[in-house]
């Protein structure tokens, strides 16, 4: 009875907006109509590069503004806020995220510049729907209502959806969007059931109404909240390619240009986990005792199946594929703490494999040659002879996948087992680890290759030029992998204080 | 004058290092003479030492000295010490004097050799390690002796490893010799275990006043020094290697396999006699009742040996065991002094042999010798004295020691002494079969074309020659000792028993007295006589006289000493060989093929999974449900209706 | 003893950050090396000598500044990543001491000694991040900061392997990685999962600093003996002790012939001081506990290394085996649990490195003159190679544990504390030196002696700078053989204090009966007067006729009034 009065009152009035707050997501979006609208205004004066160029100022500027939010949000007197009458969240974790999906658009961007035309894409499209996948994401990352996370979700995934099947000429690819689209819209169909049935329990779609009538009332029945936390669970780990969700990863990767799967296993993870997070642990918290062992079964299944299939794989990004697959079985296993230390470790990690991932995809996509197509495995055999920076790089973000230490790829690992050890979930934490040495064999089939392997082709080496941007962006990597893994103390620090929070209006 | 001590094993260390660095530049003979001079050196020294505590009365004669700590661990500590007592002092004195006296003879013997240095160093080296084992004050820097002249005795039988079989022996030896050490070790354990020292003092006083020692733990010390002992001592069963031993140049099987380092067991157990006296009856009687045997056993296989060493180390393997039923039986005074006078027949008569062997250009066989007393007359003579020593002929030195010896066993039991008694006569007997066969009957080597086929060397007629002065001047001196070595110790009264009365102070009144009336004595000591003038007599039946037929006696199965050596090395290459494969079949296949069966379950396990991705939607989309599905399941089956 | 007055107590210590530098100076070496251009191949190595001969004078420059007791010295401490607690934290102690040493000085050795075959650049840079990580492993006194380096080693060794080994050389690094890495993933979970542990039961904030976990245990006997297995298993692999020691041989067989000094001079002591470092030090109890399974395994590894190293055909698959053989006595010595055994585990863990590397030198040699390993294609090398015969013997006799060479200090006094502790094991164990005489002999007989093949030419024998390079190994050989006592003067305050620690936890207390006490006993020649005057008994004897008593009385009387007399 109270709930009724108390959503009747709100519903009459218009909520407050805090632009500040969305200026973010407001800028990225604007981003993408406007370079619409320019592009069909001078449809041939845009080049690839001006595009590029374009749409990193963009997500740029849509990380600067994040940083006086970060200072507000941090500043102990003001602290987290919300605006859209409580429906839009900005806190640490919000911001946290929206950086790193900025980051992301800015380092992807000059891949798409260099990769796309020999994959046969262009015009702005890409670019375009780019920036809109950010967007959504990041709306996913500040959701404080299930509309809104659905909302971003859906804007997220349709944009990907696209990008996937961008390669118009590569049948490979338009099977890729098409299996993606399907499946896509199946688990979307899960997660927009699993909103109503909660809507249905609960009576709300906020996230603060939830937890507090969680908090509050002790249900006797609670069959029908259970049943949407079943349907938000598929629909979730479905984002995240987590098993018995994820087959359509390893063919998306492989079927769709590279420089998007590059994005899709950064941005979409980041955005995917996020809305995990803010769903189960803080919003659902209450029930974590009913959640957190589905998540743990799912964690292992993940991390077993990824590293697993990876191991027999005989192409890079297949391989690839897998080996995020299993990653996001460690982002599982903290999330599986349901603690604070094990959101820490998943934003950590998170971060991290960023950079490892970007940069491995940029490695392959150079070496898939003109035709972007050459990602077998024979194909980067001899790299260290023909391109020695090439493949140390590689080997850099190689073994930070495999977790070696004084790659940041270890101090990920390392955290996630800390917190998942904190918890007390030791077979969990083993079992990790164990899928850690058989991934770790995938890794080393790769070194072999590019180490002490020759080269398949002497033909040309030419094939392998790298342009500026590119090597910068390789720089960027490898810098943030060797760095953060010598000293990881200063993303500690952040990780810390993005801690998800929901405030009430 | 005690304290020059150190000196004694220092000049051989010397002239190790000096031959080390210059060997090859001294060349021959200097480097030869560099390393005799160092011995004779040390035995001035050793000289030095013996009047030094000579002069004190016998209770104070006994002097340590520590030069450095050696193995400082907990409550462990072992000095690099030295101690000079009136047995330490004794075997090194005849250790040195043999030695240098062996080595001046090894300059003219390996004349022309290629590796004519490298011999003396490793000569050296031993009396080196042969000192140490001696003079050191713990059991530690003992067993460093032990196992250094354990190692020589490697370098030494294998010295000309071109040829297999030496090498062949040589391993032989350091392995066997293993065994023992490894019952020394166990034995240092158990004292340290007990005691908390390896310190010789230490142990001795502990022992004696602290009576540290339950009578088990004696027990099991005695038994595992025994076996220490058996290993260098060559005593059965692990008698094995000496016999091929004689693989190595005469020199060698004279010092090290006949006079000082197969001595060193005896040595061990008589210094560690206190501990003797605290075990149990049956570990003492276990080693006279083995030293009996070997005596037995090794006189039966000398009876038919054809090459002159062979027939030679027997007799060594069969003199120690006499050696070791005076220990086993607590009579260490004739324990060593069998052992001196062991030592100066014995090195004698292979240096004898080895003259022999010189003159008759490397042929070892007997039965291609004969009538050689003419052709090298000194050779001959000097023989002949060792043979009487051996034989156990009164006057010489062999008589006393060995009647000694026969008195221990009499002490211990009747049958024993009988045993042993035919062991004497056995003893004369293959040594005047040796001595006939070599230097008298008809000349049996003129005629050497035919079976020299196999042999290039022997294509010439073989001409036999008297050695060089440096050869038989040796041989000379040694006959003397031989012959007058009994000297140090006549039993007709306690004024004429000098060993007897040196030795006192460190038997800590350990020695037994034997319970028999002098006429006994005189009785036992003729029975001795007549036994060994029985042997000599019918020596001279069978090979002067050619009454019997030889084949009658030397039986092959004496001739490979009762297939023993055979059958253990049959089952070393049978069996033993058989398991050690099986070993390294189930390293390679089973725990490696785990390992790498691991590897390919996981190989085989991903490719199962990867035919779930098929590619098709429909599939994929099945196992999103079935995924669904489990997981409402799971929480239905949470749900609280 | 808690961790801040031991940070007092090294107050004393240089103010120069010798840890930092032994650690790091390798790592600025590759970074010298990596910025040279290729063709420069003198330069690289030359910079390799440069900095690594640096290091190495630094670790022998620690000998003299080491100051003998039980204390960590030369103290490095730093916050790495303060929110979890995580440190640079370092120094040294009698036990690390000498390992240190051998690390600083076999890697310049190796570099000077052995030229690659190939890729000479990127040898250097990975040799050198090797020794850095070994160098690590051994002065890390935090968990995290251990882990970090025990796992870093696997790359470069991982590379030195895979890029300049023989035939096999890919499956051979690449099982020695995964099995290794195995081995440290339950050993990662084993140390988060301790200092988790720690700090909830403790309630102290997280940490991962080795001492203060060790000095104030604060976890259940249970979970200790299951972190205990945690970090043992790795160590067993990295050791590595039988059953987990098939990757050995392999990599061994594989490895260039700078590798395997490496290997089993440096590498393989990572597992043997973990076992005494972290094993021992954190779970005294567990140690306690599991001594038997381990004293066991240690056995085995003694007998079965022996017995199939014995059956060998390839020379450097044989020391191989010969090698586990030989760590299977440190295990056994740790496992004695006692001064004499833990200190003879220590010992022997240098002259093991200098030995067994000595070995696998020659056999490099032996290779690159005669272009195979295997024993039956070799023969009658002695004749004409005297020199490299005669070395081959000497490092042959170190490691067959002669006296007076090094080999047989830790050898001897492993199977003394052993037998203090649990004499059966020790009395098996002895037989080791049996089987090692074995087929040491055994090889070098087919491989030196006998007749030289007619058909091949005469083997070229060592030259002088050969000659040169090996004099440091025979040199150590022999000192460390006659003189240990400067070594075991600096090893024994540090074990002797983790020994107590270890008798601390235990409930029953001593686990290995105390050995009587030497002091003021009767010098011999005192002995000598007493029993002169007190002589005459004859108690052979009376033992003969079984009866004991008697004469020890008689000897009591003799000794009671004469020591009346004395005093």
């Amino acid at each position: 009875m109270k709930q009724i009065t108390l959503l009747a009152s709100q519903s009459i009035q218009t909520p407050s907006v805090a632009w500040t707050g969305l200026l973010p997501i407001v800028i990225m979006a604007a981003a993408a109509v406007l370079l619409l609208t320019i592009c069909s205004l001078f449809p041939d004066r845009i080049t690839t590069k001006l595009l590029s160029i374009y749409t990193a100022l963009a997500s740029l500027a849509a990380l600067i503004t994040t940083f006086p939010l970060w200072g507000k949000v941090q500043n102990s007197s003001e602290g987290p806020y919300s605006t859209l009458a409580g429906a839009f969240g900005i806190d640490g974790f919000s911001l946290f995220v929206t950086m790193l999906i900025t980051t992301i658009v800015i380092i992807v961007c000059p891949l798409l510049s260099t990769f796309l035309e020999r994959e046969n894409v262009s015009g702005p499209e890409p670019y375009v729907l780019l920036l809109l996948a950010a967007t959504g994401g990041m709306i996913m990352a500040g959701a404080n209502d299930f509309i809104i996370l659905f909302l971003g979700i859906e804007v997220l995934s349709i944009s990907s959806y696209i990008l996937v099947a961008m390669n118009s000429r590569r049948i490979q690819s338009q099977e890729a969007g098409l299996k993606y689209f399907i499946l896509g819209a199946f688990a979307s169909g899960f997660l927009l059931y699993g909103i109503a049935l909660l809507y249905g329990a609960t009576g709300s779609t906020s996230f603060t109404a939830i937890k507090a009538f969680t908090q509050q009332v002790e249900l006797t029945n609670d069959a029908l909240l259970l049943a949407a936390l079943a349907l938000l669970i598929v629909g979730l780990a479905f984002k995240v390619a987590a098993v018995p969700f994820h087959f359509w990863s390893p063919d998306v990767y492989q079927g769709s240009p590279t420089p998007f799967v590059a994005f899709m296993a950064s941005a979409v993870k980041v955005s995917g986990f996020a809305a995990i997070l803010r769903v189960l642990y803080v919003t659902l918290g209450e029930y974590r005792a009913d959640w957190q062992p589905v998540i743990y079964a799912i964690a292992i299944a993940t991390l077993l199946t990824g590293s697993l299939l990876a191991i027999v794989q005989t192409d890079l990004k297949r391989m690839l594929a897998y080996s995020s697959i299993s990653h996001a079985g460690y982002l599982l296993v903290g999330t599986q703490a349901a603690s604070d230390q094990g959101v820490k470790a998943v934003l950590f990690y998170l971060a991290t494999y960023t950079f490892m991932v970007i940069g491995s995809f940029t490695v392959v996509a150079i070496n898939a040659g003109k035709s972007g197509t050459e990602t077998s495995l024979d194909s980067i055999a001899g790299l260290a002879t023909k391109k020695p920076l090439l493949a140390i790089s590689f080997t850099i973000f190689l073994l930070g996948q495999a977790g070696i230490p004084l790659t940041s790829g270890f101090f990920a690992k390392f955290y996630v087992i800390e917190a998942a050890i904190e918890e007390k979930s030791y077979m969990l934490a083993v079992i990790a680890m164990i899928a850690a040495v058989i991934g770790a064999f995938l890794y080393l089939r790769i070194l072999v290759k590019i180490w002490l392997s020759q080269p398949t082709d002497q033909e040309d080496s030419a094939k392998l030029t790298i342009p500026f941007e590119i090597g910068l962006v390789l720089a960027i990597s490898v810098v943030a992998t060797m760095f953060l893994g010598i000293w990881p103390e200063p993303l500690v620090e952040m990780v810390e204080r993005a801690i998800p929070v929901l405030v009430a209006s | 004058m005690t304290s020059l001590v150190w000196l004694i094993p220092g000049f051989p260390l010397i002239g190790f290092t000096l031959l080390l660095i210059f060997g090859r530049r001294l060349g021959e003979p200097q480097a030869g003479w560099l390393a005799t001079a160092t011995v004779s050196g040390s035995f001035l020294s050793a000289l030095a030492v013996f009047f030094g505590l000579a002069t004190k009365p016998p209770e104070e004669r006994v002097y340590e000295v520590t030069l450095f700590e050696w193995i400082p661990s907990g409550e462990l500590s072992v000095g690099m010490g030295f101690l000079a007592d009136p047995l330490s002092i004794a075997m090194a004195l005849f250790v040195t004097g043999v030695g240098a006296l062996i080595h001046m003879y090894a300059i003219g013997y390996m004349h022309g050799d290629p590796k004519f240095s490298k011999f003396f160093l490793y000569l050296n080296l031993f009396v080196f390690a042969m000192l140490m084992l001696v003079l050191g004050d713990n059991l530690l820097i003992t067993f460093l002796g032990w196992e250094g002249v354990g190692a020589c005795s490697y370098f030494l039988i294998s010295f000309w490893h071109e040829e297999p079989a030496n090498a062949t022996a040589g391993k032989k030896a350091f392995v066997t010799n293993r065994v023992g050490d490894w019952g020394f070790m166990v034995a240092m354990f158990l004292l340290f275990f007990n005691i908390g020292s390896l310190k010789y003092s230490d142990i001795f006083s502990s022992v004696i006043e602290a009576d540290a020692l339950t009578q088990t733990t004696a027990t099991g010390i005695v038994v595992m020094l025994f076996i220490g002992a058996a290993g260098k001592s060559a005593q059965f069963p692990l008698y094995l290697w000496l016999p091929d031993a004689m693989a190595g140049p005469t020199p060698v099987s004279a010092l090290i396999h006949a006079a000082t380092m197969v001595t060193s067991g005896v040595y061990l157990l008589t210094r560690m006699n206190p501990v003797l006296a605290e075990a149990a009856g049956w570990s003492t009687d276990l080693i006279w009742i083995v030293g009996l045997f070997t005596a037995l056993f090794a006189a039966t296989a000398a009876v038919a040996q054809n090459d002159i060493k062979k027939v030679l180390a027997y007799s060594t393997v069969s003199q120690l065991g006499f050696m070791f039923v005076a220990v086993g039986s607590g009579l260490y005074v004739a324990a060593i002094f069998h052992m001196i006078t062991h030592a100066f027949f014995k090195a004698l008569l292979f240096l004898g042999a080895g003259s022999v062997i010189h003159g008759m250009h490397h042929e070892q066989d007997m039965r291609k010798y004969g009538a050689l007393r003419k052709a090298m007359p000194i050779t001959a003579f000097t023989f002949i004295i060792g043979w009487l020593a051996i034989a156990g002929i009164p006057p010489f030195s062999g008589f006393w020691s060995k009647d000694e010896v026969l008195l221990a066993a009499w002490n211990e039991n009747k049958i024993a002494w009988v045993m042993l008694l035919a062991a004497a006569v056995m003893t004369a007997f293959y040594m005047s079969r040796l001595v006939f066969m070599t230097f008298f009957g008809e000349k049996r080597w003129g005629t050497s074309e035919e079976e020299a086929h196999d042999n290039e060397t022997e294509k010439h007629e073989i001409t036999p020659h008297e050695s060089p002065v440096v050869m038989w001047l040796p041989l000379v001196l040694l006959s003397g000792l031989a012959a007058i070595a009994g000297l140090l110790n006549l039993p007709f009264s306690h004024d004429t028993k000098h060993l007897e009365k040196w030795l006192e102070p460190i038997l800590f009144g350990n020695e037994v007295h034997v319970n028999a009336s002098g006429q006994t004595k005189w009785l036992l000591a003729v029975i001795a006589i007549i036994g060994a003038s029985v042997g000599v007599i019918a020596a001279i039946f069978v090979y002067l006289k050619n009454r019997v037929a030889t084949s009658k006696i030397e039986h092959a199965i004496l001739e490979d000493a009762w297939r023993f050596d055979s059958t253990v090395s049959s089952f070393m290459d049978g069996p033993g060989r058989r398991s050690f494969e099986a070993t390294t079949w189930f390293d390679q296949n089973i725990i490696d093929g785990a390992v790498n069966g691991v590897g390919k379950i996981t190989q085989r396990v991903s490719t199962r999974l990867r035919s779930t991705q098929t590619g098709l939607i429909r599939s994929y989309a099945l196992g999103m449900v079935i995924g669904a599905v489990a997981i409402i399941a799971y929480f239905v089956s949470r749900m609280g209706f | 003893m808690t961790f801040l007055n031991l940070l007092a107590a090294s107050s004393s210590q240089p103010t120069f950050p010798v840890i930092p530098a032994l650690v790091l100076l390798p790592v600025f070496g590759a970074i010298a090396v990596a910025l040279t251009p290729n063709a420069r191949v003198g330069l690289h190595k030359m910079l390799a000598t440069i900095f690594t001969g640096v290091t190495g004078a630094i670790s022998v420059w620690l000998l003299t500044a080491f100051k003998t007791n039980s204390e960590f010295q030369f103290l490095s401490n730093q916050s790495w990543i303060k929110s979890l607690g995580i440190e640079w934290f370092a120094g040294i102690d009698g036990i690390s001491l000498f390992l240190v040493v051998l690390t600083g000085l076999l890697f310049p050795f190796v570099i000077v000694a052995i030229n690659p075959s190939h890729d000479h650049k990127a040898y250097y840079i990975w040799i050198q991040l090797l020794q850095t990580g070994c160098m690590g492993v051994f002065v890390s006194l935090d968990l995290f900061m251990f882990f970090v380096f025990f796992e870093i080693v696997l790359i470069p060794m991982y590379f030195l392997i895979g890029k300049w080994g023989h035939a096999n050389a890919k499956y051979a690094a690449t099982k020695f990685f995964l099995y290794t890495m195995f081995g440290s993933a339950l050993m990662l979970v084993s140390i988060v999962s301790l200092a988790v542990l720690h700090s909830q039961n403790a309630d102290t904030d997280l940490t991962f600093n080795l001492l203060e976990i060790a000095t104030n245990p604060a976890i259940s006997t249970n979970a200790a003996r299951m972190l205990f297995l945690g970090f043992v298993i790795a160590f067993a692999v990295k050791v590595p002790l039988f059953p987990v020691h098939t990757w050995l041989p392999d990599a061994h067989t594989e490895a260039p012939t700078a590798g395997s000094v490496i290997l089993a001079g440096v590498m393989l002591k990572l597992g043997t001081y973990g076992f005494i470092r972290f094993g021992l030090f954190l779970f005294p109890e567990a140690s306690h506990f599991f001594a038997p399974l381990f004293l066991t395994l240690g056995v085995i590894g003694i007998v079965y290394g022996a017995i199939v190293a014995t059956m060998q055909k390839d020379l450097k698959r044989l020391v191989a085996y010969s090698s586990i053989a030989h760590l299977g006595f440190i295990i056994l010595g740790t496992f004695a649990l006692n001064t004499q055994g833990i200190q003879g585990a220590t010992v022997q863990m240098i002259n093991h490195g200098l030995s067994t590397g000595a070995l696998f030198m020659l056999v490099g040699i032996i290779y690159e003159r005669k272009h195979t390993r295997q024993i039956s294609e070799l023969s009658g090398m002695q004749k004409s190679a005297p020199v490299l015969a005669g070395v081959f013997t000497l490092v042959m006799l170190s490691s067959i544990g002669l006296p007076g060479l090094n080999g047989f200090v830790g050898e001897f006094l492993i199977l003394l504390g052993t037998f203090t502790a649990n004499r059966w094991w020790a009395v098996v164990a002895a037989t080791g030196v049996i089987l090692a005489a074995l087929y040491l002999l055994w090889a070098y007989q087919r491989v030196f002696h006998g007749p030289q093949n007619p058909e091949d030419e005469p083997t070229k024998d060592l030259t002088n700078w050969e000659r040169l390079t090996l004099l440091p190994l025979i040199v150590g050989i022999v000192f460390l053989g006659i003189y240990p006592k400067p070594m075991l003067d600096r090893i024994e305050p540090a074990v002797d204090k983790l020994v107590s620690h270890i008798e601390d936890t235990i409930e029953d207390g001593v686990f290995t009966e105390p050995v009587p006490i030497t002091q003021n006993r009767t010098s011999f020649s005192d002995l000598l007067m007493q029993t002169h005057e007190s002589h005459g008994h004859n108690k052979h004897g009376d033992t003969h006729h079984g009866d004991h008593d008697e004469g020890h009385d008689s000897d009591h009387h003799g000794n009671e009034n004469h020591s009346g007399g004395h005093e």
